[in-house]
């Protein structure tokens, strides 16, 4: 296998709705900000990977109008699988470098959430028509029913969850990029009104515009392109079956721990807290962060609901998460998960936002379907554990 | 690193009454059977084919993901026509990611109307109000085509009467009606300048292929097929930008897989093409370096074989056409009936295409 | 200031149930819940399919399940989503008598007004019945919700 870094990273300002820019205008904006990073130019980029999800922006297989931001007579990818779709873009990207059939390759994701007038009944249209879409669930509803479960068994409180808000939204006030841009503390989330219960509108996420890009280099390109490169250390996805009714036990997200450790045994993680310094999770709705943390083993099973109320996730804290502010403020759905990866490389160079201190390595996740997919990929300043 | 074929598996191309997962699962049992292994041997599934509206469901993949059998595995769709998704499970593969990975396709598109789906396609600014079937596009590079190299009606209905030929020996084609030039010229005008029979038809159907890096591919098979050169290649959207009488999409992307596998078109005895319309059998087979620019049609007269399964004149599923072409090939290959050969997709209109190497 | 197009997307589907599906719509006209069950790993599936995604072998065996069985877990919908039922409106999943997979569905039959008091009587772990439609369809929609089991 070739090693493979991340070179340069790009992201548009994320907003409710981005007027000023077209589909493709907003996947250029993103692209050219990635190869400014890198310093690259556009020839440079011999092949690109490209994400979305569809429907949310009105714009079927919009990838044949977005081409024209830069794709024009290279190849080309589209991927699409849900809310990974942006992990699962760059995993894709990924291979094109270590593959070894090329050199230099871009992941670019684009989503216009803010051009759908509601993003609940497209989510809705996941769900099978046959015999489950009548039930109105969407994907709040789908987070809804792990809290349900997770408050059953393990006494998790509204409190706790609304900490990881506060976390998320804090974080988000350091970053530029960011979208919902709020100083709120636990009160004004336990006061925002219901939506699916148990989580309320501060617990869930913002449907955003907005476009990243993130470019691979093989080792050898790498090294001549920059000095603090995110060295790519490995990758998991993995697949359930379809219907929601089929999760065995919805207080544990156990596909995300089987990906984890499929992930951890390749990387060499023998202790996630202590081996990996930051991550950034697919946590739109605040339930999430918690399953995540237990399920990737930063926590031990029932214990995740701790760690935003007693500080361990925040910037300062022994296992931060989200210094980006997160899905919690930012969720164009299918570049989402390229957001994660860009953000994790940008702490790993030392060049986010909210940057955490002497971060070597940093973790990025996404999950998608009906609590059906994850996807994971570590990077790192080094490049072997 | 060589990565070969070790299995394959074709469901009827139709139109199925059972839901499109269902015949997924059916390509991939089928696969699975052929290469003689079982779905827990597989660590990877790449999955290929159209999402949302063309389906009807916005993630298409989460219903497809557990037919192809990728329960708790690694698993990706690339959202195009399938063909695409063979790049994707070889650089996995290669990159030493995957040791068995499955490649499947799905095509369905009976349960709505494919033409106002790809309407949507369109950019809601300039383009979608003009309403723009796929079927319209591929008129005006015929238009233009026919023009451009003064190529005859009657040419064209060859390449028709050909691929009908070929498909009924073909057990997996979808049109098996013989036809004479004189019928396609009589038949109706469709979208001018083609007329009925020389577009293709919609069809439902799904492709499996079990992929493996070659150590483990001959404790699978002793004979795989190999992947020998790879190259796609995405044009312009605007079409007035574009060259309209070439496919330069597909010229592109033969470029890359000729250079790849380090052969040039006469290095090749079988090409399976994607030819949505008559036209297309030419401009395909032109971009492909068979033909002079406007000379497709000599090769009508000659025995080198094109689309031997009856190309997709014939059969093709929106979605998996392109990787219907590609076991047509390869089962050639194992047959014996060719050592290398070229098979090709194409989507949108016109717009990306995907070449793909194959020898014994 | 910049220009907006409104668009919408109507387009037709016509979905197919299957054959597995049909026979389980079919039964539904009878106010009956058919799973299958799976000839590898012994499992009854709900809703039914042509195949076990665990076992990846055809399934054929058809057992009929209660319509009665327990919550695994609810959320109540307080907002109102383009096209999506009018708020309130309670979704939970089902684990059928007979059943090894759950079931996504509407609960009902209580006041969803108050969403803690909901959550006290819809508990994992309470016990709910089916409350049909009084002339079944052959649709998902024939069973209307879940209520609770009195006593
Ligand atoms: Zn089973």
């Amino acid at each position: 296998m070739k090693r493979v870094a991340i070179v340069g990273v790009g992201q548009t300002k994320f907003r409710t709705r981005r007027d000023d820019k077209t589909h493709p205008e907003l996947t250029y904006e993103a692209m050219k900000k990635a190869l400014d990073h890198a310093n690259l130019e556009l020839k440079d980029i011999e092949a690109i990977a490209y994400g979305t999800m569809d429907p949310f922006d009105g714009i079927y297989c919009p990838e044949r109008w977005d081409v024209t931001s830069g794709g024009v007579g290279k190849p080309f990818m589209k991927i699409s699988t849900g809310g990974t779709t942006g992990l699962t873009t760059g995993l894709a990207a990924y291979e094109h470098v270590a593959s070894g059939m090329f050199d230099i390759a871009m992941a670019v994701c684009t989503q216009r959430v803010g051009e759908c007038v509601d993003a609940q009944p497209v989510l809705n249209t996941a769900v099978c028509p046959i015999y489950e879409r009548h039930s109105g669930a969407g994907a709040i509803s789908v987070a809804a029913i792990q809290a349900t479960v997770h408050m059953a068994k393990y006494g998790t409180t509204e409190e706790d969850l609304a900490w990881v808000s506060v976390k998320d939204h804090q974080n988000a006030l350091k970053n530029p990029n960011a979208h919902v841009k709020l100083d709120i503390g636990v009160e004004e989330v336990l006061n925002s009104p219901m939506i699916c219960s148990p989580l309320k509108l501060l617990e869930c996420c913002p449907r955003s515009d907005g476009a990243v890009a993130v470019i691979f280099a093989s080792e050898e390109v790498a090294k001549k392109i920059r000095d603090n490169p995110a060295w790519v250390l490995g990758e998991a996805t993995i697949s359930d079956n379809y219907y929601a009714g089929d999760r065995p036990d919805l207080s544990h997200w156990d596909t995300l721990s089987i990906a984890g450790r499929r992930l951890f045994r390749h990387a060499g993680i023998d202790n996630p807290i202590k081996d990996i310094d930051v991550a950034e999770l697919y946590s739109p709705f605040t339930i999430q962060e918690v399953l995540e943390l237990e399920a990737l083993g930063f926590a031990k099973k029932g214990e995740g609901k701790k760690f935003a109320k007693e500080g361990i996730t925040f910037p300062d804290g022994d296992m931060p998460t989200n210094p980006s502010g997160g899905v919690m403020c930012t969720n164009p759905i299918g570049a989402t998960g390229l957001v994660r990866l860009a953000e994790a490389s940008l702490q790993v160079m030392g060049e986010a936002s909210n940057q955490i201190p002497d971060v070597s390595t940093a973790l990025a996740h996404a999950w998608g379907g009906t609590l059906q997919f994850h996807t994971l990929m570590l990077v790192s300043s080094k490049k072997k554990l | 690193m060589k990565i070969g074929i070790v299995g394959v598996g074709i469901t009827e191309f139709r139109i199925h009454e059972e839901p499109f997962y269902n015949v997924a699962y059916q390509a991939a049992k089928t696969a699975m059977k052929d290469a003689g292994i079982e779905r827990r041997e597989i660590d990877s599934f790449i999955l290929g084919g159209y999402d949302s509206l063309g389906v009807g469901r916005t993630i298409s993949n989460m219903y497809v993901a557990p037919a192809a059998g990728g329960y708790l595995r690694h698993e990706i769709r690339v959202a195009d026509d399938a063909a695409f998704s063979i790049p994707l499970a070889f650089m996995r593969i290669k990159s030493g990611l995957s040791d068995v990975a499955i490649a499947l396709g799905f095509g369905h598109s009976s349960e709505t109307p494919v033409e106002l789906v790809e309407v949507q396609s369109l950019d809601p600014l300039f383009h979608r109000d003009l309403k723009l079937a796929p079927q319209m596009g591929y008129a005006m590079q015929s238009y233009a085509y026919r023009n451009a190299y003064n190529v005859s009606e009657e040419d064209l209905a060859e390449a028709v009467v050909k691929d009908r030929k070929n498909a009924m020996k073909n057990d997996y084609a979808y049109v098996k009606e013989e036809t004479s030039v004189e019928e396609v010229l009589n038949s109706d005008m469709a979208v001018y300048p083609l007329r009925e029979p020389e577009i293709a038809k919609w069809c439902d159907g799904c492709v499996a292929f079990i992929l493996a890096e070659e150590t483990i591919a001959r404790r699978i098979n002793p004979d795989p097929v190999w992947i020998g050169g790879l190259g796609w290649s995405y044009d312009n959207y605007f079409l007035g930008a574009r060259e309209l009488d070439k496919l330069n999409s597909t010229k592109l992307a033969a470029e890359k897989a000729y250079k790849m596998a380090g052969i040039r078109s006469e290095d090749v005895d079988s090409v399976e093409i994607m030819d949505l319309t008559s036209d297309y059998h030419f401009m395909i087979l032109e971009a492909l370096g068979f033909a002079d620019y406007g000379s497709g049609k000599e090769l009508l007269d000659s025995d080198f074989p094109v689309n031997k399964s009856g190309g997709a004149l014939c059969t093709n599923a929106y979605g998996s056409t392109g990787m219907f072409l590609m076991a047509n090939l390869a089962m050639q290959i194992r047959n014996g009936e060719a050592e290398r050969g070229i098979t090709h997709a194409i989507s949108g209109i016109g717009q990306n295409s995907v070449v793909c190497v194959l020898s014994k | 200031m910049v220009l907006k197009f409104e668009a919408k997307w109507e387009i037709p589907y016509v979905h197919s149930a299957g054959e597995h599906g049909t026979k389980f719509f079919e039964a539904l006209r009878e106010k009956k819940i058919l799973g299958v069950k799976c000839p590898e790993c012994g499992r009854v599936l709900i809703p039914p399919r042509a195949f076990c995604e665990r076992c990846f072998v055809d399934t054929d065996e058809w057992v009929e399940v209660k319509d009665e069985g327990v919550i695994t877990t609810v959320t109540v919908t307080y907002i109102k989503f383009t096209g999506l039922p009018d708020p309130p409106y309670a979704t939970g999943i089902v684990k059928l008598d007979g059943a090894d997979t759950g079931m996504l569905c509407l609960l009902g039959g209580v006041d969803l007004s108050d969403w803690k008091k909901v959550h006290e009587i819809f508990k994992p772990g309470t016990r709910v019945k089916a409350v049909w439609k009084d002339k079944p369809e052959g649709k998902i929609t024939d069973i209307l919700y879940f209520e609770p089991v009195e006593g």
